[in-house]
């Protein structure tokens, strides 16, 4: 009787027993292999639910997006064109393929906001141009699928249908072909083709519908692309104080910021580049010019040469498409799309809409405030062998400055006024404690632009300064990064504080 | 202006061009197309050229026939005023400084155009050659009618030595002219030195006379080029045009005629003179006239006169106070025959290529402005 | 008789100021340079002094003292007003601006209405006479010969850089006058010519802006306007 019981004791635990050694063996080996395969798939595969802090790469959650872009956007009948855009100007700029009818919007709207078009999905149209970031990201470049950062700030989506390219360096046409550039770059949001896109998507009956419903057909790239944009073209934002000023109405706006106009058309110079009128109230040329922000960082006119040198060597497609692509070359802007020389560091000239909320500022985001800015207008920009004659030292007083910035701050519209308000006084708290690009001795033309290059000397610290400011920008990108990934919760954000 | 009406417009020339390597290439798609422009391009830069992407033809002209004797650069009418006056005129010059000093390739030498002051007054000559000690290479000086007659060229003479002169280099004579003599208008009038100084800086002030190299510099001339052989490269420097395109503004030479008498029997003479700051071309003969632009502003083109080689520039934007204007350089053949550059600052540069000159303007053509000049 | 005379010599003074009257003020100054409209004083001296008789100008600082034994012919009042012309001139050398100014610049006449010599109704407005059409001629001229005395002048334009209109435009030349108004692309907006020549004195000229009835505005207008004559209107060309 003793033994039966042993047996059954033996029996009844095998785990102990040593018969069972390789079992025990196997099966942690399995339970590895598990953990393994688990631990691989979170962290190559992120299920979007996790909303880590780093899978948004900074942007605030879609959902809480959407709700506010539902608050923001007015109901307005669309097949009529929106207030504030000249009715021939609005019949010239929608294209025919593409009308706006209230379903094509309803999907673009979805495709904004839906970060399943990156290659891990989590970067949407919506994470680089954020609703409550000013419909950009307001930070100095911008960041894609893994981390990875680009080169040029990204310009805001607000009121993008009333320019006449797209990108810095206007090498999209329309809002169609820019939407389809960032799903494709390997940077961005990293699709491998257009087809893979489509796929991601294609099998949801609720887009197989909206397609349908919005150009009957399946869901197809450009489609995807057309409803992208007509959804932008709601996106229009121009009912700011100053335009009530214009108007008429003379308490709309401060008397500093009334004097600031005055100057923005007189000694400012602003009115040429960046003219506002009621056909064209953006405040932008279209037009693209080097200004000397690239030749800031590095030296420009080497890399400039050093471009046309490797367009003479290397004749290769990829040569070209690698410069496009590569850090350094990026800077020569509008050169590598329409091959012109005097195109050379040319970016396009930005609109002034909303330009309180959109910082930081300029192709490369390495001007923080609009002081920044302006200090760099001031000076005279920085010489460079394609610098844009019309670039000249403007000789402005800080009182002066203070007036062209105020009126800046009056081209918000009016739904973003409490981010205005903040931003006006964080930059002006950022604007007291370090002004990198203020130069007195250029703007007051006791010294000259090409003068320190010709007779080499440093009595204007010029170049050591810029380097300076550029390097201290970038310090602050960093910063800037760095408290990001520490773990900022933003959800619990209020509305429009802005992350930096 | 345009005066050839049987000229396409650029953009047809272009789209056509392109048309004709799509045609040529068969299924061609975007980014072999940007190979064969990019080639084109590179064709281009090995030839040693300057950038100019307008056209899509493989081999923009043929460069292989002559052997390049050496290039110069030009920087000219400057205009300055005392620094503390106009220090926008003093930009300008320093940007062309920079500009030359950045040339790769460095040129032989610099040719400075003339007006390098606006009043020649001593502070201003005084200035403009304090800036172009900066320059990297040699320069060699020619006077224009603005440094001249405040002291009928005192300052001038202690500063940069004789007006007139002339040197080899690579086998090339070089003369550079006093070509903005005038006849006396001011005695009579009993004008001041700076009256008469800015009756002359006036380009349509109709008191002054109209330029003239003069019989001195006449005789001069013919005793520098008489151990000449006819084929000897030549390049004439002169302020002003030695020819007569509008005689109100003084874009002229009273004996223009005597003087292409004296040059009339060399093989290839070319003439470079500065005072019309614009896109000048022009051909009589043997003699191909080649403008200089200004640093400082640009002329517009005169209402009559226009030499019909001339590749206008189209009108020069007025925010932009570089605009229209710019530095350039000059590359001369070893048969006398050059290729000028117009480094025109904000636009595309502007080749008028020996092909151009040569074929009467039927070859070789840069790009023509679509837009209107003036 | 000392009553006589009392009448004889005013009226020889007043005919003496007549004369210089029909001289000096004939050539009126430029109306757009600084020079004050004269104020006319009372002479001095009472007539009839036996010291002489002081004669003056219309400007009322000019002025000669006749001694009282001078022959009063017709010679020594010429000899006499001559004289005082010469002190005038000496203080206003730019009396002749006018011919001065067109031997500098070639000014574009205007339009010629002899034609309309002696033609118009009867007799309460009159026919218009050759003296009214060269006072139409002579005025439009001078106004427009001012606006060239102030578009060659960096001095006159305010210029802080000693930039005048005529650098980048010689004898009016791109100004395009007849195609405005337009949207001028430097301004942003639409401009009339008045617009553009403000803008052209703010930045390329780096002077004052001038408003738009000032004499300056209003001559330079004139002058660009006047060198495209004959020119079509074509409002709108870029």
């Amino acid at each position: 009787m003793q033994d039966d019981v042993r047996c059954q004791r033996t029996l009844a635990k095998p785990w102990v027993s040593t018969r069972f050694i390789f079992l025990r063996f196997f099966s942690f080996l399995l339970f590895l292999q598990i953990l393994l395969v688990v631990y691989t798939f979170f962290f190559f595969c992120p299920i979007p639910t996790l909303a880590a802090e780093n899978e948004l790469h900074g942007a605030l959650a879609m959902d809480q997006q959407l709700a506010r872009i539902e608050q923001l956007l007015l109901a307005q009948d669309v097949t009529k064109p929106p207030p504030h855009i000249d009715l021939a100007i609005w019949a010239a700029i929608v294209p025919n393929d593409n009308t706006l009818t209230a379903e094509r919007i309803a999907l673009g709207r979805k495709l904004y906001f839906d970060t399943r078009l990156s290659k891990d999905g989590t970067v949407a149209c919506a994470t680089c141009h954020d609703v409550s970031r000013g419909f950009t990201d307001q930070r100095s470049v911008s960041e894609g699928i893994r981390g990875q950062l680009g080169q040029r700030n990204a310009p805001t989506t607000l009121n993008a249908l009333l320019m006449q390219t797209m990108f810095l360096d206007g090498r999209a046409p329309t809002l169609e072909e820019q939407a389809k550039l960032p799903i494709l770059n390997p940077i961005e949001m990293g699709q491998a083709s257009p087809e893979d896109t489509v796929k991601v998507i294609a099998d949801d009956p609720e887009y197989q519908q909206m397609f349908q419903q919005a150009y009957r057909r399946v869901p197809n790239y450009d489609d995807l692309a057309r409803a992208i944009a007509a959804f932008e073209r709601t996106l229009v934002f121009l009912d700011a104080p100053f335009d009530r000023f214009v108007a008429g109405d003379a308490t709309a706006i401060s008397v500093d910021a009334q004097k600031g106009w005055a100057l923005f058309n007189g000694r400012g110079r602003c009115m040429t580049c960046h003219p506002l009128n009621p056909s064209n109230p953006l405040g932008t040329d279209n037009r693209f010019h080097n200004v000397g922000v690239s030749a800031r960082k590095q030296n420009f006119d080497e890399l400039a040469t050093q471009a046309l040198k490797v367009l003479a060597k290397e004749d290769s497609v990829e040569a070209i498409d690698r410069m496009a692509l590569e850090t350094q070359f990026s800077e020569l802007g509008r050169f590598l799309v329409s091959k012109n020389q005097a195109d050379i560091g040319a970016f396009k000239t930005l609109q002034l809409r909303n330009i309180a909320i959109t910082p930081p500022y300029m192709h490369d985001g390495s001007m923080q405030t609009l002081w920044d800015v302006m200090d760099h207008y001031n000076r005279g920009g920085e010489a460079n062998s394609f610098l844009d004659g019309g670039i000249e030292p403007l000789a402005l007083t800080e009182e002066e400055i203070n007036q062209l910035v105020a009126l800046m701050f009056t081209l918000t519209d009016t739904r973003f006024a409490e981010a205005n308000q903040q931003q006006m006084e964080r930059q002006r708290q950022v604007a007291q404690e370090r002004r990198p690009f203020r130069e007195e001795a250029l703007a007051f033309r006791r010294i000259l632009p090409f003068e320190q290059r010709v007779t080499g000397h440093e009595n204007v610290t010029t170049g050591d300064q810029a380097k300076k400011a550029a390097a201290e920008g970038e310090k602050i990108v960093e910063q800037e990064k760095h408290d990001q990934q520490q773990g900022k919760n933003l959800e619990n954000r209020p509305e429009g504080q802005e992350t930096k | 202006m345009a005066r050839r009406p049987s000229m396409k417009s650029v953009e047809t020339k272009y789209y056509e061009e392109r048309q004709q390597l799509f045609d040529q290439l068969r299924g061609l798609d975007r980014r072999s197309f940007l190979k064969v422009s990019a080639a084109a391009m590179g064709a281009a830069l090995t030839q040693g050229i300057q950038f100019t992407p307008h056209s899509f033809q493989p081999v923009q002209v043929a460069y292989a026939e002559e052997a390049e004797a050496f290039r110069f650069a030009y920087i000219s009418d400057s205009h300055l005023y005392d620094r503390k006056v106009n220090e926008r005129f003093v930009r300008s010059l320093l940007r062309a400084v920079d500009d030359v000093n950045r040339m790769d390739p460095a040129p032989d030498f610099v040719l400075y155009g003339g007006d390098l002051a606006q009043l020649g007054k001593p502070e201003e000559l005084d200035l403009g050659a304090q800036i172009l000690q900066n320059l990297k290479v040699p320069v060699r000086m020619m006077v224009g009618e603005h440094d001249w007659f405040l002291d009928m060229g005192e300052k001038w003479r202690a500063l940069f030595g004789e007006p007139t002169y002339s040197f080899d280099h690579k086998g090339v004579h070089c003369v550079v002219l006093l070509s903005v003599l005038e006849d006396d208008f001011w005695t009579v009038r009993g004008m001041t030195p700076m009256e008469r100084m800015q009756t002359v800086a006036g380009l349509d002030n109709g008191i002054q006379s109209r330029f003239k190299v003069g019989e001195e510099q006449r005789e001069w001339l013919q005793k520098d080029l008489a151990s000449l052989a006819d084929n000897t490269p030549l390049i004439i420097f002169s302020h002003s045009p030695l020819y007569k395109y509008y005689r109100a503004w003084n874009f002229w030479t009273e004996d223009a005629d005597e003087v292409q008498a004296l040059l009339q029997r060399f093989k290839n003479v070319v003439v470079v003179h500065g005072h019309t700051h614009q896109l000048l071309t022009n051909r009589i003969g043997n003699i191909y006239f080649h403008g200089m632009l200004s640093t400082a502003w640009p002329w517009p083109y005169a209402p009559e006169g226009l030499p019909e080689l001339t590749i206008q520039m189209s009108r020069p934007d007025p925010f932009n106070p570089n605009d229209g204007c710019g530095d350039g350089a000059c590359r001369v053949y070893t048969d006398g025959l050059a290729d000028k550059v117009y480094n025109l600052w904000n636009r595309n540069p502007v080749q008028v290529t020996r092909t151009y000159m040569v074929s009467n303007g039927k070859q070789g053509l840069p790009a023509m402005p679509n837009l209107i000049s003036f | 008789m000392r009553l006589l005379r009392l009448v004889w010599t005013q009226r020889w003074v007043s005919i003496l100021s007549l004369v210089f009257v029909a001289l000096a003020c004939d050539s009126s100054p430029s109306p757009t340079s600084s020079s004050k409209t004269p104020q006319p004083q009372a002479p001095t001296q009472p007539s009839g002094a036996k010291e002489g008789v002081d004669v003056q100008l219309c400007d009322g600082e000019t002025k000669t003292t006749v001694p009282a034994d001078v022959e009063r012919t017709r010679e020594n009042g010429v000899k006499i007003s001559d004289a005082l012309m010469a002190q005038w001139k000496g203080k206003h050398p730019d009396v002749d601006w006018v011919s001065q100014e067109q031997e500098k610049h070639t000014i574009v006449p205007p339009h010629d209405n002899h034609n309309l010599v002696e033609k118009g109704q009867g007799q309460v407005y009159g026919k218009i006479s050759e003296q009214d059409v060269l006072t139409w001629e002579r005025e439009t001229l001078k106004f427009v010969t001012d606006g060239s005395r102030v578009f060659h002048s960096s001095d006159e334009l305010g210029s802080q850089i000693a930039v005048s209109c005529d650098m980048c435009h010689p004898n009016a030349a791109n100004t395009h006058p007849e195609t405005y108004p337009k949207f001028q692309v430097q301004l942003g907006r639409v401009a009339l010519l008045r617009d553009m020549i403000n803008w052209c004195i703010e930045h390329p000229v780096r002077g004052q802006v001038l408003a738009p009835d000032d004499p300056k505005m209003r001559a330079l207008e004139a002058y660009i306007t006047a060198q495209r004559k004959g020119q079509q209107l074509a409002y709108g060309k870029r």
